[in-house]
């Protein structure tokens, strides 16, 4: 058994204008690779999963499970990880990124994919892996790890969420809106006034109708709410990214699928309850102190649960792992894993 | 960020004095800057935080004639702490005493946190006499900002100093934070008080920065501070800011309007949320609103400062 470890303050020193200043969450990272190898695995009669491989193929294996659900992977993702020690694989969950058929919402739960990740790493394979991964990656991390614990080596997690109701009702209700009013009248104005009792099945009226204009108005509205307040400043780009309807059609489709059916959880605290099940992994814990999409209380009942899991609280940041600071301690902590 | 506005030099007051509000109360009030400057007064936070020296640089000394004074039973008013004839219409009357007192026909009114709530209170009542409105942090004493941030909200984001808000309490009292704290606070056993007004002052202070502030956060832990700050804050809160309904600050913006008024809210104030000055921009939407994206609630982050001196700046030249 691990020792219990207090949490860590990352970031507290120098004014955030030095910060961001003095560092590019890039910067930070290891430089951009390329994959070696890329591939279509089929995962059922109608899906097909994008996946590719990069690093050092006798490397220590990694998984990266990108979040949404719905949003996809990214070249950047690939270099959280030291190339010479590691090797990387990022793939596509179903209906996302490269995976076929794109936004399809059929056979597309968290057991599904759950399923899809020990095909992969069967199909690749790999005996076990460090399973990293941040927002919804962290509840697809602890639902993969609480299902196949023997095949992970070690978990590094960010964003933490675990798909509990007061969670949701949070982004959804009554936590974000709070603290940005201005964004939150953008995202409820895209629904009428008589159905914003229910926002979230509005959306999932419009996202899933026969209207493709407004399925993509509501795709684009629902998608720029999140990417508006993913980052402690606003980004600009992360924005107009969230506003590009090949993007936009499958996280927000894919995301509200999975909102309106409670992350196809037994019980919300689900993941909470299967933690002892984790017991013995090393585990990191990264949490932006201002994460207003899946806040701290998250993390800090994860660690609460789980006190030998390490918790990192990078100060001054928001959700994004490019937040600087997230990405240092991210960074920190594959680098450390990486000798194991 | 370079080109950011900081404090004015220090300055000392040109005059102090103590003014005998009622047959209880005595308020100390100091004057500083330009005497024939235009007159503005510095409405502070809590209720219960009194002022501090650095209050007096939010202004341009050669231009203003700058007033603080320390709310009823706190600062170097007298008595401490005391709860007596001590609500929200008190302190209006004060400020018209002071004014009075001070043979000023009209002021600039500057507030932050409870200072804005204070502000807007006072200009409601007494338009005529206020020439200027600069708010920050808005706080509206509606029940919803109350349950944000003593009964839950505020937690999620910080649940470690969350943990020790909730310590002196036991769990069955959990229910209901304030009159938990209330009970405490206006205790007759000194021990139990100042375990509470610790516990209450420190949540605040660690919320209030976008970077924790260890000197502020020790400071709101201090016996004196902490006594008056969390007996007189939760005083207030229990009986709803004294207020004739929830939303009166709300709805009577309309005797403010035309008011030129600078409303400076910082996107991560957690204490007083950007929601109330949302609201308030709505309502009053004549009012400039500035958001500063980098910045919590304290009056004294960068950002913060650096409008607030820009709003100053900007009515200095505004004839009284």
């Amino acid at each position: 058994m691990e020792p219990e470890t207090e949490p860590e303050i990352a970031g507290r020193s120098g004014g955030f204008w030095a910060t961001l200043a003095a560092v590019e969450s890039r910067a930070l990272l290891y430089p951009e690779i390329e994959p070696y190898r890329t591939g279509m695995l089929p995962v059922s009669a109608l899906h097909s999963i994008y996946y590719e491989l990069s690093g050092n193929p006798e490397g220590k294996p990694v998984v990266f499970l990108h979040g949404g659900p719905g949003g996809g992977t990214e070249p950047r993702q690939r270099c959280f990880f030291d190339p010479a020690r590691y090797h990387i694989v990022l793939f596509d969950q179903r209906g996302c990124g490269r995976s076929v058929p794109h936004a399809s919402l059929v056979d597309n739960t968290t057991w599904d994919l759950v399923a899809d990740i020990e095909r992969l790493r069967e199909h690749l394979g790999i005996h076990r892996w460090q399973v990293f991964g941040g927002s919804w990656g962290s509840t697809l991390a602890l639902a993969y790890a609480q299902t196949h614990t023997q095949r992970v080596t070690e978990m590094v997690m960010r964003g933490i969420f675990t798909f509990a109701q007061d969670e949701m009702d949070w982004f959804y209700g009554v936590g974000t809106r709070v603290l940005f009013p201005d964004a939150w009248a953008a995202f409820e104005g895209a629904i009428p006034p008589d159905e914003r009792g229910d926002l979230i099945g509005a959306y999932h009226r419009r996202l899933t109708g026969d209207d493709r204009r407004a399925r993509e108005a509501a795709a684009r509205a629902w998608s720029t709410w999140e990417c508006s307040v993913a980052t402690l400043r606003q980004d600009p780009e992360l924005v107009a990214h969230c506003g590009d309807v090949a993007f936009t059609m499958a996280f927000a489709r894919i995301e509200c699928h999975y909102f309106v059916n409670g992350g196809f959880l037994a019980r919300d605290t689900q993941l909470l309850d299967g933690v002892p099940r984790l017991h013995g992994i090393p585990a990191v814990i990264v949490h932006g102190r201002y994460d207003t999409i899946c806040p701290l209380r998250n993390a800090w009942r994860l660690h609460r649960a789980w006190p030998q899991a390490e918790l990192v609280i990078a100060e001054a940041a928001g959700h994004s792992a490019n937040e600087p600071a997230i990405a240092a301690a991210l960074r920190r902590a594959t680098d450390r894993f990486s000798e194991r | 960020m370079t080109g950011r506005r900081g404090f004015y030099p220090e300055i000392e007051p040109y005059d102090r004095g103590m003014l005998r509000v009622s047959e209880l109360h005595t308020i100390y009030y100091e004057q500083s800057g330009n005497p024939d400057g235009k007159p503005v007064v510095f409405v502070h936070g809590g209720p219960g935080g009194g002022t501090d020296p650095k209050q007096r640089r939010f202004f341009d000394p050669a231009a203003y004639r700058i007033v603080l004074f320390d709310q009823r039973g706190c600062g170097k008013s007298t008595p401490h702490a005391s709860l007596v004839d001590n609500t929200t219409w008190h302190l209006v009357a004060d400020m018209e005493a002071l004014r009075g007192h001070l043979a000023i026909d009209r002021w600039q009114v500057f507030g932050g946190s409870w200072g804005s709530t204070l502000g807007l209170a006072y200009a409601q009542r007494h338009p005529e006499h206020t020439s200027e409105l600069v708010l920050r942090g808005i706080f509206l004493l509606r029940k919803a900002e109350l349950d944000w941030f003593y009964q839950g909200g505020a937690s999620a984001l910080f649940p470690d100093a969350w943990e020790t808000y909730l310590a002196p309490i036991p769990a069955d009292e959990r229910g209901d934070l304030m009159q938990a704290y209330h009970r405490r606070l206006t205790s007759d056993d000194r021990a139990t008080q100042l375990a509470a007004a610790q516990a209450w002052s420190v949540w605040e202070a660690s919320t209030s920065f976008l970077y924790p502030s260890g000197d502020f956060i020790r400071h709101a832990g201090e016996d004196h501070f902490a006594t008056a700050f969390a007996r007189i804050e939760c005083h207030y809160f229990v009986n709803r800011g004294f207020l004739e309904v929830e939303d009166q600050l709300l709805r009577d913006v309309d005797r403010i309007r035309d008011i030129p008024g600078v409303i400076v809210q910082g996107r991560y104030d957690v204490v007083c949320p950007m929601i109330s000055a949302w609201d308030l921009h709505r309502a009053w939407p004549q009012a400039r609103l500035e958001i500063i994206p980098d910045a919590g609630h304290s009056g004294y982050e960068p950002g913060i400062v650096h409008a607030l001196v820009e709003a100053t700046d900007s009515f200095r030249r505004r004839a009284a």
